[in-house]
């Protein structure tokens, strides 16, 4: 007779529980109703319809500029907040002076809530605001609505998301730059090896696990943006900084629930896809130090 | 070190510092505005005051509801973190301990949790059918859900560094299941523990996509959403909306400078773990 195990398998219930009903079930709802021409008058009758909504979808070119703008936004910010942190990092792995309170400046953001960030920059970028007055002083007369234009707006979103977590990212490299063994440096200093090349064939490929999470991170989180966007730019002018998230929110809060599902179905798609491949793919870079 | 390298070092300095005022620029702006007229406060520059008006807190805090918003937010916060925790822990143990092919699909059901994205439309009927829409106890179920595959992952992958002998002395002992988790696991496994308590907390209690989504009631909403609606209606008024903002910031401010080593070290571990 097997003996009774010491980990009961009922202790896996409740986390199976929650997860399963508030989690999966939803997502399996999307996937259902997004078939079918599910509204806030038809909210329990809805009726099968095939692959509509996501023609529909796929022909709108709101959905579409969105689509790209999503792709554009999670590209754009962690190619920024990776470099800048890679470069804060490398400053900070160095003996400099009021060290750990520099770290801790550039860190701080991240711990904010988006909403006071979106606010607070909505007062730096508005036609009277920080920015503008800072730009008058020195010379350069600006009236420019920085959130009213495509261009600007969208840089906008990216570089306060980037500033937010530049510092978080910091803090992967230095642990990652810290792990790297000094007698590896030393070794290449008596075979001769300039500064750049030590960073080149020592330090940057004994820290792919750094950029492996940093990357996979950005990327996803990146593809699933909400918040940021919808506080400062809520989406426009017009739709051109709407992203998939903010979408989804606005089909479904105009009562689309069948075409807001399929929209889900679709973010939560590439999320899944992406995060998946960029692991895999970042993962077999890493090499044994 | 050699006298070239602490040049270079004080060079370094002097451009990271001149970049952290730049970083806090956004922060001191508001800290000071708080306290200006509207006139001046609407000019938005990083000049001193020249009247000093304290009470502009005192209105934030009788209108802008900012004290409610606090009460919400902890309401959610602190039992979502505990039970993603809790049932993150358990599951988490029972899951890498016992090393069956069941154990090993439920794993990779809760790994596949990680990228599962918010779908806003079928939870907020999932919320109607189930007759709990609009309440604290759906947004915390909600927020449990989506912390779960997080927690499950690191304390699977945590305990697998704590020897076994350590569960049979337990055991040995006398201890029952839950007796060994809480008194012994747990214990030990504290760096995990307080990753997760970081993580969650600063996670849920940042969000406002959730409540902002799945809450009619403005009695019920969190600091994010309140800061969020004073903001829309006193757009004008910015000296009100600059206090608003530093009464939501100044705390969280405080506990990360007080709590910064756990906070760093918990963030940046669930990051590279996760």
């Amino acid at each position: 007779m097997r003996k009774k195990s010491v980990y009961p398998y009922w202790a896996l219930l409740p986390a199976l529980l929650i997860f399963t009903l508030f989690a999966v079930v939803p997502l399996i709802g999307s996937l259902i109703f997004s078939f079918s021409d599910w509204n806030i008058s038809r909210f329990y009758t809805p009726q099968f319809r095939g692959i509509t909504n996501y023609i529909s979808l796929l022909s709108d070119s709101v959905f579409l500029h969105s689509l790209w703008n999503t792709f554009l936004f999670a590209v754009c910010t962690t190619a920024l907040k990776t470099a800048a942190g890679l470069a804060l990092a490398l400053l900070l792995v160095r003996r400099i002076p009021a060290n750990n309170l520099l770290r801790t400046v550039f860190y701080a953001p991240c711990v904010l809530s988006v909403t006071v960030v979106g606010v607070l920059f909505k007062a730096i970028l508005s036609k009277t605001g920080l920015l503008n007055n800072a730009l008058t002083a020195i010379g350069i007369m600006s009236t420019t609505d920085w959130l009213a234009h495509y261009g600007t707006a969208m840089g906008a979103v990216v570089l306060i998301e980037s500033w937010m977590w530049a510092g978080f990212n910091m803090f992967i490299f230095i642990s990652g730059l810290q792990a790297v063994p000094k007698d590896y440096y030393e070794y290449a200093s008596i075979e001769g090896a300039s500064a750049r090349e030590k960073f080149r064939y020592v330090t940057l490929p004994l820290i792919v696990p750094s950029f492996t999470v940093v990357i996979t991170l950005g990327i996803s989180g990146g593809l699933k943006v909400f918040d940021i966007i919808y506080v400062i730019t809520n989406g426009g002018p017009g739709f051109d900084t709407q992203v998939l998230s903010t979408y989804v929110y606005q089909s479904f809060s105009l009562g689309y629930l069948g075409e807001s599902a399929a929209g889900s179905v679709i973010l939560c798609l590439i999320v899944t896809l992406v995060s998946f491949l960029l692991n895999k793919l970042l993962v077999n870079k890493e090499v044994e130090a | 070190m050699s006298r070239k390298e602490k040049n270079i070092n004080r060079i370094i300095f002097i451009v990271l510092a001149i970049l952290a005022v730049i970083v806090m620029v956004p922060v001191v702006m508001m800290v000071l505005g708080s306290f200006k007229t509207q006139a001046e406060a609407s000019q938005f520059n990083l000049a001193l005051p020249t009247e000093f008006h304290p009470e502009n807190y005192l209105y934030v805090l009788k209108k802008g509801k900012i004290l409610n918003g606090y009460k919400n937010s902890l309401l959610i916060t602190i039992p979502a973190a505990f039970f993603s925790i809790i049932f993150g822990a358990l599951a988490g143990i029972v899951l890498s301990r016992r090393q069956t092919k069941l154990t090993e699909s439920i794993y990779y059901y809760f790994i596949f949790g990680l990228t599962i994205t918010l779908q806003t439309a079928s939870t907020f009927a999932l919320f109607k059918v189930l007759n709990i829409y609009g309440t604290f106890f759906s947004i915390i179920c909600l927020f449990v859900a989506i912390r779960l595959p997080f927690t499950v992952m690191t304390f699977s992958s945590f305990v697998k560094s704590v020897p076994r002998d350590i569960d049979e002395a337990a055991i040995i002992d006398g201890c029952s299941f839950l007796q060994m988790v809480f008194r012994v696991l747990l214990p030990v496994m504290k760096p995990i523990l307080v990753t997760n308590i970081v993580v969650s907390a600063i996670d849920i209690w940042n969000n406002f996509m959730i409540p902002l989504f799945f809450f009619g009631s403005s009695k019920k909403w969190t600091v994010s959403l309140t800061i969020y609606n004073f903001f829309g209606q006193y757009s004008r008024e910015w000296q009100y909306v600059f206090g608003a903002l530093t009464l939501t910031i100044l705390p969280m401010l405080i506990l990360f400078l007080f709590l910064q080593k756990y906070i760093v070290e918990g963030m940046v571990a669930g990051a590279v773990k996760g």
